[in-house]
Parts: structure tokens; C-alpha cells; sequence
């Protein structure tokens, strides 16, 4: 028989071998600066050579833009553009052999229906492009946390690299927490980020020198029960502690939400929102990666108790679930706990579905699913913030859907803020003018709310002076302002000082 | 002639008398996305209700028309047509009905019943199939309840098709209180509705196997359409194979191609035995993510294509701002096109025919077809063991297919 003709094969990555471990350095990102230099001690704990690309820039949007298929979404450009320029700099230095011999690249993968599952088909399309087809890329499922190992055993997947993993992600997330709740009123400009920086970087010494004791359960019992996290955490508040705050100045309290990497991104691929949101004086509420991953830990419950028998096997599958869930939201807790409870709660998951339930299914997958729906309505019933900033791709599938149900949303609850964002990665002038005018009605909702609060308790801001004067904890960006029914800083600082009864 | 929404029981067990009459209610049921590939699960599980054939109603073909008398104003964001499109189907079943519809029925299909289940990770929707429904009920409630206001029950059951096991629960939850329905019912009823999809399905297969094999016997080419089940709708996919099948080129959809043993050895055999796949519907020699079922599906045809020989020419179909065609663009037609087939992307297709632009470029495909056909059949034969299936009983074989052309 002819064998002339190739038919096409698509992109399958050569081994990475144990062997060539100690010369080979990981490369990953996705996340925020902080997430993914916690990652990296992780992987050095584990004896991994590792890397975060470089923070993503409007160049990585040309280079993606190149290389792929016209019309994805800006997440999946900016990302490829970004692993393309890294590589591009990379060949240009030490050459092609070289690149392919000492880098692999690993990313997140899932099986769910939107394009996130398909990110890698573009990854391979742009190596395939630049001529590195040679170069080798993993996929990280995000719902397994011992997986097979990868070809070649250079990368194993296992239970000390994903929990690590976790738990560096669970720890980032209390420092952005930390970092946006000071940042926007610390009194000396500059401080947040140098204390965030020196945070960081301690944290990462405290992943590199992670303990591993035991290998599957032990392990997973010795990160749940250790104190050796919320210690270090705690060396992390004494740094925030020196830190000097002022929360009578009014910002509205900006709630982030949107497309997983558009949310957590920090840098150029969401036109900085978050940073720009700050200098337009507001305080940001930024999205928890531990949110999502509650998600991913509670659906099985869900798809359990669908099951059209539930037996016995069935129910204890469920009590599993939830019992690895109150670990997990235990343990989120614990670190919070640690940092004087500063950062916030996770929402809980039930109540998530059911705020939803009327506008968007809780079964419907891709993106955030129903949390978008769930989370906007949670902020604006629980005032916890007083606009709701979504931030969605151009064109992406899931969140135009959940951004159509809004709609819904909104003929029902008219008072709630809420400013869908769509990021291209080049219009930025176009989606921060449209984030401006709503953010000016905020702003006066935080207004009144703290002018609502001094008139309800009689304060005044000299009043309120002599009593930081006489506690000065007060003014210690690790001092925890309690919830006193209003969504801004101010008007809950306000409350709590006048010792105050919640406003609602 | 088997059509798609058609609403003749196609054999199998007589409907049970259901408990409650339903005669009399009527159900409208829009018309679009994956209903396309599921209309007759609908019509079965209807009847077995106890719901009249003349009373389950589908929405027209998609129109500009249609959209403007009755879906206008009721978008609430941009995105790809085959979703926008929607709102007119809703509209035209609530005010555009003679007789009146009593329940809309527009399932959430979450996962779909493919062919390719077991061979492929997963048979997802498209993240907007399963949740378009929910985006445009909201255009139709912003402002008041519209069902409720014309006196029509809204449901949106939740479906996982592709796990017909839990398909009456999901049914039952969503349906009790709107048809008064048990859970035995529904079970019933759910099962003759995969009975009527499972006949038609067969039928469109063979039918297209006889195309197949006429093209065989013939030495004669077909042209396959590589798209979503949607573009079947005249107002999605523009009915761009029409314009080429009035050249008189016969066409397949890559939905019914035929599946059975005899052809899917003689296309995949050797592929197997080699180890490269594991089975005929095996995609992960060209695809890593299979968890979209229609992604799948068209990967699946792209092979076919690539292989089988008097499929002389592929044209793809895409809708404007697909997101889940987007990452496919260049590998299906990277498999169409490495053992010649000929290869026409239909992109950006939206709300208006470019009937000038279509004209054109199918002057441009029978152009190619005429030229390249004979010799992209002969391509590909010789890379065939000689025995095809479609050519059995006759005898000619393979060799003297070959042969003549010489
Ligand atoms: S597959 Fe493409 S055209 Fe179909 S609903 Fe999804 S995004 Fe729209």
C-alpha cells in the first residue's frame, strides 16, 4: 500500500526525562506575581528548575495574534503571545536547541466546554508556527491532584507538587487580600508594595523549605493539621502591622469578577483595571483563586446527588466531599485567622447556587458558570461592595451567556451596580470610560453611605481622630474593621468606632 | 423521505396510555442549536406524553424576518447568531401562533447522545448551547414576566443526554409541575424519545450510505459539509450545499455519515492495527481536547474526509464568532487537505446571506471539483486496502475502479 501520504497528527510533546531534570527549568503563569512566586518554591521544594513567564504585555498580544487562528478570546492571545515572546528572546539568545533542550512549558487544562479546555491547541498552533514544534508543553489537569505521570517521568504530578500547589495559591490569595485592603489607604505612598514584595519573597523561602512528611494521606493530613503555614502567615502580619492606615478616606468598594484569567490578571492583558480602579480612588475587592477552587471541590456533589440512584456508595461519596470541604474552607480560615481575619470569608458555595438559581442553572459549566450571576448578586445583597466590576473577553462563550442573564438580574434588582467589562487587550480606552461612568455612580453610593453613618452615630472626623489618637491599633492595616452593614471602608469604620449596631 | 422535524412515531413500542390527558395542550418547542441534531427525542418523548402530533410545534427555519417581527429588543448581549437568533424563535412561538402554544420547552442541553461517546473524552454542548436558553429567557422577563403575560408555561429541563440514565429525573424535576408528569412517565416517555432519535439517526446514516455507495459504484464525487447541526438551518447556514448540490454534486453532513463496521474497517482498519488509534471514532491522533461533542464530531468528519475517497471536497461551515470553531480552523483543514481533498471554509457567517460572495466562490469549487476530482479519488484509493465495503455485492472492485481510470 502507498504510505506517500502523511496524514495529519496533532502536536504530541517528547518526553521530559527524569535525567534531564536539573537542567531543565519549568516554565507556568496564569496567575498573579504572588501566586505564581509562591509556585515556584513549591517546585523548588519538590527539586524542580522553575519559572513564571514574564508578566504579560500588549506585545504578547501582537505575537499571540500572529500565530493563532483569528478570533480567540484575549486570554488565550495574550497567554500564547506570552509563552511566544519568552521563547522568541530565548532562541534569539542562546538558540534553538538550547530553548527546546532547557525549557518546558506546563499549563492548566480542563475538560470543560468552553475554550479554557482548548487553550493548548493554540499553545501548539503558535510552536508549530515558530518552528519549535520540538518544544514540550504539559497539561496540569486542574481537577486531579495525583495524576499519571507525564512521558517520561521528568514531571510527576503527584500529591506533594499539587498540594503544594494549592496551598501556595491559598497563601497568595491572603496576601492580594492583605495588599488591596491596605493599599488604597495606607498613609506613607509605596508601603503596601515594598511589605507585599518582602511578603512574598519570605513566603517563597517558606514553600522552598516545605517539609515533606508522608507521601499521599500523611501528607494531605500533615498540610491540614500543620501550623507551619499560618505561623509563617502570621510573620507576614507583623510586617502588615507596620503599615499605617486611614479609612476615613471614602472609596466605593469595587467588586472584581469575570473570566478566570481576566479577573486574577494583574498587568496589561485587563488594561490594569484593578491598579487603575485604585487610582481612580476606589477599593478593589479582588477575586479569590480559592474561590474557584471551592467550585471545583463542591460540584461533585451536585453531579452525585443527580445520580439517578443514590445508594449507600453514593451518600458516602457526598459525606467525603463535604468533609474534605470543611478542611479546605477550615484551612482557608486558619490562614485568614492568622492575619487577624483581615482577609475575607469564602462565599459559601450552596448560597452561591441558590442566589443564582432563578437566572442561570448551577449545572451550566464553561468559565465561571453561575458564579458570575451567584457572586454579583451575593456582593450587592450582603453589601460587601458597592459596584460589581465584571471582566469578560471579547466573544467569550460562557460569560456572554451568564452576561445575558444579568439582564434578568437587573430588572429585578435595579439597584445593583453592576459594569460587565469587554477586554480585547486593545481598546482600553473604550472599556475604561464605560467602567468610569458607573464607578461615578458608586462613588456617590459610598459617599452617602458614610455620610448616612456620621449622621446615624453622631461622629464627627475630629471625634474619630481622638480616638485613633488614643488607640493607635486602629490606624495598623492589620486592624480588622468589622462588616457593620454597609458595603464602603469608611462607613463601617464609622459604625465600628461609635460602637454602633449594624445599619441593617 | 425522513425529515428533520417531522412527527410521525417511526415504529417501536405504541405510546402508553398516558395517566393524564394532554391532548389538548400545545408545546412550542424553538427550533435551534441542538435541537437540530435531537428534534426527533423531542417528538418521541412528547407523544409518549400523551401530546398530539399537530400540537407539538416547532418554530419556523431561522429568518432576518423572523428576528425582526418578533425577536426585536429582546437580545441582551452580542454574540454568535445561531444564539442571537434565538430570541426570534421565542418570540414567533409566544406572538406569532394562529393557534396558541401553552408551554415553551427549551432544554438546556448540557451533553449530547454522539455517536462518539466512549471513544472521546467527553460529549459536552457548547457552553452557549447548554446555557443560551437561560440567556434569552432573561430578554424575555427583564422588564415583566412575557410567558406569564401570554399565558405560556416557560421549561428549560436540564439534559445530559449523553447519560440517558439520568434523563427522566432531569426531566421529572424541571417537568412535574408544567405537564403534571410522574417519574415512571417520564421514564417512559424519555425512552421512546431515544428510540425515535436512535431510528432516525439510522435512517439519515443509510441514507447517506447509499449516497456513498452510488458515488462508488459511480466513480463519482460528493462534497461533505463539515459544520454544526445548526447550519442545517437555512438561516445559519445559508444553504450553501444547496447551491453546489444544484451542480449536481450529491452531499453528506457529516452528522449521518455511516458508522458501520464494514466502512469504518476499510477507512480506519489499518490505522488500527498500527496502533495510531484505537478505534474508527478515535480522535486523538489530531485532537487533545475531545470534550465538545459537535467539536468532536466535526474532527471526526475532517478524517473521514481525508480518507474516504469520493469524498472529493469539504466545505466548512462557521458561524460568526464561534468561539469553540475558532482553535478547529486550522487542523481541520490540516487533516482535510494531507491526502488532497479539496477544502472551502465558510467562516463569519451571520444574520445575512453574501449570496454574491456564495455565487462566486461555488463557481470557484465546481470549477476545482471538475478538475481534481478523478485524480483526488485515485489519490486516495491506492491508499486503501482494495476491498471497499460500498462495493461489495457488485463486481467491480476496487482494482477495476482503478484500473479504468487509467
Ligand atoms: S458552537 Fe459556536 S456557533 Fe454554536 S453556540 Fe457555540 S459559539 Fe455559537
Amino acid at each position: 500500500m502507498a504510505t506517500a501520504v502523511q496524514h495529519y497528527t496533532s502536536y504530541k510533546a517528547r518526553p521530559f526525562t527524569r535525567e534531564q531534570r536539573d537542567t531543565t527549568t519549568i516554565l507556568f503563569g496564569g496567575l498573579t506575581w504572588k501566586h505564581e512566586r509562591l509556585v515556584q518554591g513549591v517546585f523548588n521544594n519538590l527539586n524542580y528548575k522553575a519559572k513564571p513567564l514574564p508578566n504579560i504585555t500588549r506585545a504578547d498580544l501582537d505575537a499571540g495574534k500572529e500565530l493563532i487562528d483569528v478570533g480567540a478570546c484575549c486570554p488565550t492571545i495574550f497567554t500564547t503571545g506570552s509563552l511566544v515572546n519568552f521563547l522568541k528572546t530565548e532562541v534569539a539568545e542562546n538558540g534553538k536547541q538550547k530553548t527546546l533542550d532547557d525549557y518546558v512549558f506546563l499549563t492548566a487544562g480542563a475538560c470543560g466546554p468552553c475554550r479554557f479546555g482548548q487553550y493548548h491547541e493554540s499553545y501548539e498552533m503558535a510552536l508549530d508556527g515558530m518552528g519549535l514544534k520540538d518544544f514540550r508543553l504539559f497539561l496540569l489537569a486542574q481537577d486531579q491532584l495525583d495524576q499519571a505521570p507525564e512521558k517520561g517521568g521528568g514531571l510527576e504530578i503527584n500529591m506533594p507538587l499539587s498540594l503544594g500547589i494549592v496551598w501556595a495559591i491559598l497563601c497568595g490569595d491572603m496576601l492580594t487580600d492583605m495588599e488591596y485592603q491596605t493599599r488604597p489607604y495606607e498613609v506613607n505612598p509605596g508601603e503596601t508594595d515594598r511589605v507585599m514584595k518582602e511578603s512574598a519573597d519570605y513566603l517563597f523561602e517558606v514553600f522552598q523549605k516545605r517539609p515533606i512528611k508522608g507521601k499521599k494521606w500523611g501528607l494531605l493530613a500533615w498540610h491540614f493539621l500543620s501550623s507551619y503555614f499560618a505561623d509563617a502567615l502570621r510573620v507576614v502580619r507583623k510586617k502588615f502591622d507596620a503599615i499605617e492606615v486611614d479609612r476615613l478616606q471614602v472609596k466605593p468598594k469595587i467588586k472584581i469578577t469575570g473570566e478566570f484569567w481576566l479577573q486574577t490578571h494583574e498587568g496589561d492583558g485587563n488594561y490594569n483595571i484593578k491598579h487603575w480602579l485604585e487610582q481612580e480612588g476606589s477599593e478593589v475587592l479582588p477575586p479569590p483563586v480559592a474561590v474557584w477552587l471551592g467550585y471545583l471541590l463542591h460540584t461533585p456533589i451536585w453531579r452525585l446527588q443527580k445520580k439517578a440512584v443514590v445508594d449507600r456508595k453514593v451518600k458516602t461519596k457526598i459525606a467525603m466531599v463535604r468533609g474534605m470541604e470543611k478542611l479546605y474552607v477550615g484551612t482557608y480560615n486558619r490562614f485568614r485567622k492568622a492575619l487577624g481575619n483581615v482577609p475575607y470569608e469564602l462565599p459559601d458555595q450552596e448560597e452561591l447556587k441558590n442566589l443564582a438559581s432563578p437566572f442561570f442553572h448551577y449545572e451550566l459549566r464553561g468559565g465561571e458558570g453561575h458564579m458570575l450571576v451567584g457572586k454579583a448578586l451575593h456582593a450587592h445583597l450582603h453589601k460587601h461592595a458597592n459596584m460589581t466590576c465584571e471582566l469578560s473577553p471579547y466573544s467569550c462563550m460562557p460569560n456572554t451567556m451568564s452576561q445575558g442573564a444579568m439582564a434578568n438580574v437587573q430588572g429585578r434588582y435595579p439597584e445593583l451596580l453592576y459594569a460587565p467589562i469587554e477586554i480585547k487587550g486593545d481598546a482600553e480606552v473604550h472599556a475604561l470610560s464605560r467602567c468610569q461612568m458607573i464607578l461615578t455612580e458608586a462613588k456617590k453610593r459610598a459617599q452617602s453611605e458614610y455620610v448616612e453613618a456620621m449622621a446615624r452615630t453622631g461622629m464627627t472626623v475630629e471625634k474619630i481622630r481622638r480616638i485613633e489618637e488614643k488607640r493607635p491599633a486602629l490606624k495598623k492595616a492589620t486592624y480588622r474593621i468589622p462588616h457593620m452593614g454597609y458595603a464602603s471602608t469608611a462607613a463601617n469604620y464609622v459604625m465600628h468606632l461609635a460602637g454602633a449596631k449594624a445599619a441593617v | 423521505m425522513q425529515t428533520w422535524f417531522g412527527k410521525k412515531a417511526s415504529g417501536g413500542s405504541p405510546p402508553p396510555s398516558p395517566r393524564k390527558d394532554r391532548s389538548g395542550l400545545r408545546v412550542g418547542i424553538p427550533k435551534v442549536l441542538n435541537v437540530w441534531s435531537t428534534s426527533q427525542f423531542w417528538v418521541g418523548f412528547l407523544r409518549d406524553l400523551g401530546i398530539e402530533s399537530e400540537n407539538i410545534v416547532f418554530s419556523s427555519d431561522t429568518s432576518e424576518e423572523q428576528g425582526r417581527e418578533f425577536g426585536k429588543g429582546r437580545g441582551t448581549v452580542d454574540c454568535c447568531y445561531p444564539v442571537k437568533s434565538i430570541s426570534g424563535h421565542y418570540g414567533e412561538l409566544i406572538f406569532g401562533q394562529k393557534k396558541k402554544i401553552n408551554i415553551i420547552l427549551s432544554p438546556m442541553i448540557y451533553s449530547l447522545p454522539s455517536f462518539m461517546r466512549g471513544h472521546v473524552s467527553e460529549t459536552l454542548a457548547c457552553t452557549r448551547v447548554m446555557a443560551g436558553p437561560e440567556n434569552i429567557k432573561a430578554g424575555f422577563m427583564k422588564e415583566s414576566d412575557v410567558f406569564a403575560d401570554n399565558g405560556i408555561k416557560y421549561a428549560s429541563p436540564f439534559l445530559s443526554m449523553a447519560e440517558p440514565e439520568v434523563v427522566p429525573k432531569q426531566m421529572y424535576d424541571c417537568l412535574k409541575d408544567i405537564f403534571g408528569v410522574d417519574l415512571a412517565e417520564c421514564e417512559h416517555a424519555v425512552e421512546a424519545g431515544y428510540r425515535e432519535l436512535r431510528a432516525f439517526n439510522k435512517k439519515m446514516r443509510d441514507a447517506s450510505r447509499e449516497i456513498m455507495a452510488w458515488c462508488a459504484r459511480e466513480n463519482k464525487p460528493c462534497v461533505l459539509v463539515l459544520g454544526r447541526p445548526y447550519h442545517m438551518d437555512p438561516g445559519i447556514g445559508h444553504e450553501i450545499e444547496s447551491d453546489l448540490q444544484a451542480h449536481g454534486y450529491p452531499i453528506v453532513w457529516l452528522q449521518y455519515l455511516p458508522i458501520d463496521d464494514d466502512l469504518m474497517n476499510w477507512i480506519f482498519g489499518e490505522e488500527i492495527k498500527a496502533k495510531k488509534i484505537r478505534s474508527a471514532l478515535d480522535i486523538s491522533d489530531v485532537w487533545t481536547s475531545s470534550n465538545s461533542s459537535n467539536t468532536n464530531e466535526i474532527l471526526w468528519g475532517a478524517k473521514v474526509a481525508a480518507r474516504f475517497p469520493w469524498i472529493t471536497c469539504v466545505l466548512r461551515l462557521s458561524s460568526y464568532e464561534c468561539g469553540m470553531d475558532q482553535p478547529t480552523y486550522t487542523p481541520t483543514q490540516k487533516i482535510v487537505e494531507a491526502a488532497g481533498t479539496l477544502f472551502f471554509k465558510f467562516g463569519d457567517l451571520d444574520s445575512t446571506k453574501p449570496a454574491g460572495s456564495i455565487r462566486i466562490r461555488i463557481e470557484t469549487i465546481v470549477h476545482y471539483l471538475a478538475k481534481y476530482s478523478d485524480q483526488i479519488i485515485q489519490k486516495k484509493l491506492v491508499l486503501l486496502p482494495p476491498d471497499c465495503p460500498l462495493l461489495a455485492g457488485k463486481e467491480k472492485t476496487l482494482a477495476a475502479v482503478a484500473s479504468n481510470e487509467k
